[in-house]
């Protein structure tokens, strides 16, 4: 009797605990998606507030992508063009820069798992020097320099510099990945008469698939998520990205809210569904240099 | 036979160039040609500026009152948010480390605001906040906290505090999943050692866990220290109302916000580069220590 008695108190307190915890993470999140299908009277009716919508509506999500306000500061563009470029920029952006990266963070991370030389240790020291370095040293010349190559306001140019600073945490993550593998199977690949590359390509890299899927989300996110830059290095639709889009809006139209909070929630749908279904993955790289494995 | 030699040179280059050319052309080159143009006085509105002045940029920012008031602000916002966040993300950590049904989903959901976009954060909790319409109005009003609506985010002192409260929000996490790991790692024989020695929960806490935890709270404490103390991107969207031709509010001014406003509004190319090595002088006493940590667990030696 007196054990049921501890055991329900315990769970009463770790429930309690978990319920403070939910409300404390997600009551903003459930607010602006709240916010995102509420009529516009019941979204600002005052002083009491509509926490559940009576009549939930998808009307903000169709107007916001198709006729929507106009965007004033421009001038030119409605709102939906500039949303729809938005997204399919952010979307080749930080695809390309997850592909890039995982592949080039393979090639290094492979070299300073396995490979000796000298200058090893500095080498990945001026890699990895980039983590802790403030953006601004490079950036104020990086911007002019970018200029004059002709690489501002281009995707090209935004995978280029997102996917260099995404660059360090992925080869710290293959690094580590692949020194725990165990080195004999590529010998033995090796001794069997596979080149270099061949044990690279049929050995290591299906052995290294779930390092490589860390560092090809943790880019995705990291790139999808990133504002400072694109912000910077993007003036036009043609290389916004959603994130900037979003902060254009912001400054605008604040009186569109059921508008606004459709489209941030567009912002925040592949981050949310990222964290639900490959949550280990992203975890892991996210956390990478504290937590292993 | 063939062996396996470890040391190829040509391969290692071929493997390594990649990495390299980016990290070089994208980072190094440009931070060289930063810390050149720290050392002139460029001004894009001034057309024959440009000359070396040596380190004027530098003293002249060490005697600007307004670097001090930001470079504090900032000061300010991490050591308000270290704290708060490290507090809250240990004690969902020794939640998370209990076992009950539905901890996973716990775990899963209680993450969220760390991946999302912090410039969303901001704009998200500017509408929570809103001093017409807020959700947070609405609520307190229901509870009978306030009897009217209140502009949350007009007073300075209560905009720095609302910032730190956005940045704890989204970066709590870290800790949390960094401190869990720690506490998972901590052997249950300890605990129960502690225990048969007669101390309590309480004691047990004080005087195993803590103590055990010191090396991955080192490490939450200063990946924090660097997203707080370069925060943006939250102030850009929450109070900062730095959008294209709009005035940068003064009350949240951090340095990162400030470094911007010298270069892209002011055009100060010099002395924005000057800011930008200071800024990195003094966030490079813990970054080199966090760079001592990771450093050790990539190499194979």
């Amino acid at each position: 009797m007196k054990t049921i008695m501890k055991k329900s108190v315990r769970y009463l307190l770790l429930y309690t605990g978990a319920f403070v915890a939910l409300i404390w993470a997600l009551a903003p999140i459930y607010w602006i998606i709240v916010s995102s299908i509420s009529t516009r009277t019941e979204l600002l009716s005052k002083p009491y507030k509509h926490w559940i919508p009576t009549h939930p509506t998808l009307q903000n999500f169709i107007d916001v992508f198709t006729t929507g306000q106009k965007y004033r500061a421009g001038g030119t563009l409605p709102t939906s063009e500039l949303l729809i470029s938005g997204l399919r920029n952010s979307m080749v952006i930080s695809v390309s820069v997850a592909v890039l990266v995982t592949i080039v963070a393979l090639l290094a991370g492979y070299v300073f798992a396995r490979m000796k030389f000298q200058l090893k240790d500095p080498v990945f020291f001026y890699i990895m020097l980039l983590m802790p370095l403030p953006i601004w040293v490079s950036l104020v010349s990086l911007y002019f320099m970018m200029t004059r190559l002709g690489l501002t306001d281009s995707n090209l140019g935004l995978i280029l510099i997102l996917g260099t600073m995404a660059l360090p945490l992925a080869v710290l993550l293959m690094a580590t990945f692949i020194r725990d593998l165990p080195y004999e199977i590529e010998e033995a690949a090796f001794i069997d008469g596979a080149s270099r590359w061949q044990t690279l390509w049929l050995v290591i890299f299906p052995l290294v698939l779930p390092g490589a899927s860390s560092a090809f989300l943790v880019s995705f996110l990291n790139t999808w998520n990133a504002y400072m830059i694109p912000m910077i290095f993007s003036n036009t639709e043609k290389s916004q990205t959603i994130t900037v889009v979003l902060s254009l809006f912001i400054g605008q139209y604040e009186v569109a809210w059921e508008q606004m909070a459709a489209a941030t929630v567009f912002v925040m749908i592949p981050p949310i569904l990222l964290a639900l279904f490959f949550q280990r993955y992203l975890v892991r790289g996210l956390s990478m240099g504290a937590v292993k494995g | 036979m063939r062996t396996f030699s470890r040391n190829n040179l040509s391969f290692i280059i071929l493997m390594l160039l990649p990495a390299l050319l980016l990290v070089t052309i994208f980072v190094y080159y440009p931070s060289i040609a930063t810390l050149i143009s720290s050392f002139t006085n460029e001004n894009l509105r001034i057309p024959s500026s440009g000359k070396f002045v040596w380190f004027l940029n530098y003293t002249q920012l060490l005697m600007k009152p307004e670097f001090w008031q930001v470079t504090g602000r900032s000061l300010l916002i991490v050591a308000c948010t270290l704290p708060l966040e490290i507090l809250i993300g240990f004690l969902i950590a020794l939640l998370l480390n209990e076992n009950f049904p539905g901890r996973g989903i716990v775990r899963a959901l209680v993450i969220l605001p760390w991946i999302l976009p912090p410039v969303v954060n901001g704009f998200l909790w500017n509408w929570l906040l809103n001093g017409e319409f807020g959700a947070l109005n609405g609520l307190m009003y229901q509870f009978g906290l306030i009897d009217k609506y209140v502009f949350w985010l007009q007073h300075p002192s209560a905009q720095i505090f609302w910032t730190v409260i956005v940045q704890t929000w989204t970066r709590f996490a870290f800790p949390m999943i960094i401190l869990l790991a720690g506490l998972q790692s901590i052997p249950q024989e300890l605990h129960e050692a502690a225990a048969i020695d007669g101390a309590n929960r309480i004691q047990q806490l004080f005087k195993v866990t803590i103590p055990l935890l010191t090396p991955s709270l080192a490490v939450a404490i200063m990946v924090e220290f660097i997203s707080a103390f370069q925060i943006f991107d939250i102030v850009w969207t929450l109070t900062a109302g730095g959008n294209v031709g709009q005035v940068i509010n003064p009350y949240t001014k951090t340095l990162m916000v400030f470094n911007y406003q010298m270069v892209f509004r002011d055009m100060k190319i010099g002395m924005g580069s000057a800011l930008s090595y200071l800024i990195m002088m003094m966030s490079m006493i813990v970054g080199v220590f966090i760079l001592r940590n990771l450093y050790n667990r990539g190499v194979d030696k």
